[in-house]
């Protein structure tokens, strides 16, 4: 009888809580969208979503059928963009080079995340050798600028999709390990951890479920804000001709491409550079509105 | 206490160049393909053209016959002594090749930075001091579209408009050849993401400063708006802009590897490139070292700077 009482107790209880963070999660949504800003960076944002997803349908031209009939051909009606240098339709391989950009990028984040994520938390929790070497190895890949990183990671692995998000999300590791450790260097001393401790919780339980998610807030703002960089830096590599490989659409391996016709052929280069611009921007205004809204002290852009 | 600072701050220093060293030397063994294969002109392992004794000299020439260790200690000795070997695809001293290409990177960064630094810190006084009015909007649209403007299709598009249709600067970056108007562009396509980002953090620390009191006590002292602005104001703004600058300088050389290659610039990015495409090992293990040992020293001088102007850092 006793133990059926706690239990209703603890269900009301957990209940009421529930209720109360979701009242606080969906004012604190009203919150972000009474800002002009951030209903514009949010929709510009769904919108890329919405064409990434689909993309195949939205093309007027299939993006890998050659033409070399009407290669380089300046924008027309049939072409908005114009056509490359096989006669092959840029919006529609513009359109496609969302998919593969986000897809990429979403890829990376999360890889990153998990990865970074538990490195940080075991190098928090654990102090001591583990810590300081996770650390040591940290401050080597920090030491060395992130566009030279992957590209080194790429010189070994070869520039596959797979091994691409590999090398892209090694920085992004770094980064969420750091974030990670730091809050919880500054969480697992408080009280309400030694009576986690007290009450015999496993570390691992402590860790996933009283620590980490104190973590959800900072990490929301860097995943929001490194969208836009991994983006970049994908197409800064598919530029430089160690990204995505021919024939996958990508953006930067388009503005490559166009490189050599700038002269007679300026759309080739320019279309896709216009998308990725939009993007950016999409992606950056969103993370600096996230960022104000969730971290307001923190105005520091990486 | 500074030098005690700066004692401790080398001391970490130098792991973190031990390990830059680690990391190349890892890079240039995990990097697919056979070095002595390489060095005898043949990229596929196994091709049946060469004679495999040949293979096994080239190997005990080049050392790599011994254990990964003892090549491991080798590699760090020489490259303290700056002996880096010989490209074995295309047959030049790899250290020459390096001290001939990382001046002109030094160059083309240290203009942008400087670049950057003027034009943000003006953009982002300019929109504090006029806070809320239309020139502040448009500086901090300059800054949101500078930031996220990527650099290579920005030099493009430099290039399509003051090269090609209005022909006032070379398309080339490379100065003894076309003179000083040919660092323009290189260098105003590297320095618009670096300014937006400073001037966003002088904006905002500049308002910070200037809602403090000392800045209504300088105001009700009758100072000249001018001084408050550039001496009492903007030398306490300064510091988050120097942190802005110690970030930026990895960004930078990310975005000078893209602008050398379309400049035809031949800097340190340029020679990496070209290395990982050849699979030139040896520039790679050595431009690896060379630009993170660089970039690391950035960081130490830009930390120094730090501590020298703001005086309450130093722990």
């Amino acid at each position: 009888m006793k133990a059926d009482f706690k239990t209703k107790n603890k269900k009301n209880e957990s209940d009421f809580l529930y209720r109360k963070s979701w009242d606080e999660f969906l004012e604190s949504l009203k919150n972000f969208f009474g800002k002009k800003l951030n209903i514009f960076s949010f929709s510009l944002v769904m919108l890329l979503i919405f064409i990434a997803i689909f993309a195949p349908l939205l093309s007027p031209h299939q993006f890998d059928q050659v033409n070399p009939l009407n290669a380089l051909a300046p924008p027309s009606l049939e072409h908005f963009m114009g056509t490359d240098t096989t006669g092959r339709d840029i919006f529609s391989r513009v359109l496609h080079g969302t998919t593969t950009s986000l897809s990429l990028a979403l890829t990376t984040i999360i890889f990153g995340l998990v990865t970074g994520v538990t490195l940080g938390a075991i190098s928090g929790y654990f102090v001591g050798i583990v810590d300081e070497i996770i650390m040591r190895i940290v401050d080597v890949f920090m030491s060395i600028p992130g566009v030279i990183l992957a590209l080194a990671m790429v010189a070994i692995l070869g520039p596959s999709p797979i091994y691409l998000v590999l090398a892209l999300s090694i920085r992004r590791i770094i980064q969420f390990a750091r974030v990670t450790r730091g809050v919880v260097l500054s969480i697992k001393e408080l009280d309400y951890i030694s009576a986690c401790h007290a009450l015999g919780m496993s570390h691992i339980r402590i860790v996933f479920l009283h620590i980490l998610p104190n973590c959800i807030g900072p990490i929301i703002v860097l995943s929001t804000v490194l969208i836009g960089n991994v983006i970049l830096m994908e197409s800064t590599l598919s530029f430089l001709g160690l990204g995505i490989q021919e024939p996958t659409p990508s953006w930067g391996t388009m503005i490559a491409k166009g490189n050599e016709f700038l002269t007679f052929a300026p759309w080739v280069s320019v279309s896709p550079g216009i998308f990725l611009f939009l993007t950016m921007i999409a992606f950056n205004l969103l993370g600096d509105g996230v960022r104000d809204h969730l971290d307001p002290k923190d105005k520091v852009s990486t | 206490m500074f030098l005690k600072i700066l004692l401790r701050r080398l001391i970490t220093f130098l792991p973190t160049v031990l390990g830059i060293a680690t990391f190349a030397f890892i890079l240039g063994h995990a990097t697919p393909g056979d070095p002595a294969y390489a060095a005898l002109g043949v990229d596929l392992e196994g091709y049946s053209g060469v004679d495999p004794e040949e293979v096994e000299r080239v190997r005990k020439e080049l050392g790599l016959d011994k254990p990964i260790l003892v090549q491991y200690f080798n590699w760090i000795w020489n490259a303290l002594q700056g002996d880096f070997g010989r490209s074995y695809v295309n047959d030049y001293v790899v250290m020459d090749a390096v001290i001939e290409a990382l001046p002109n990177t030094l160059y083309l960064l240290g203009f942008t930075m400087l670049t950057a630094i003027i034009v943000g810190v003006s953009i982002g006084m300019i929109s504090a001091i006029y806070q809320g009015t239309i020139g502040d909007l448009i500086a901090r649209l300059i800054s949101i579209i500078g930031v996220s403007t990527p650099v290579f299709w920005f030099a493009l598009i430099l290039i399509l408009v003051f090269a090609y249709t209005l022909d006032w600067f070379p398309i080339g970056g490379v100065v003894e050849e076309f003179g000083p108007k040919a660092l323009v562009l290189p260098v105003a396509s590297i320095a618009l993401h670096p300014a937006a980002l400073i001037a966003r953090m002088t904006r905002s620390s500049m308002l910070e400063v200037l809602s403090h009191d000392m800045i209504r006590t300088a105001t009700s002292k009758g100072l000249f708006r001018k001084r408050i602005f550039f001496v009492h104001a903007l030398r306490n703004a300064i510091n988050p802009v120097v942190t802005v600058i110690g970030f930026q300088t990895g960004n930078l050389v990310g975005g000078a590897v893209a602008i050398e290659v379309i400049f035809t610039i031949r800097g340190m990015g340029e020679l990496l490139i070209t290395a990982i495409h050849d699979k030139d090992i040896l520039v790679m293990q050595c431009a690896i070292l060379v630009i993170g040992v660089s970039f690391a020293v950035i960081n130490l001088l830009v930390d120094m700077i730090y501590l020298l102007i703001d005086p309450r850092i130093r722990l």
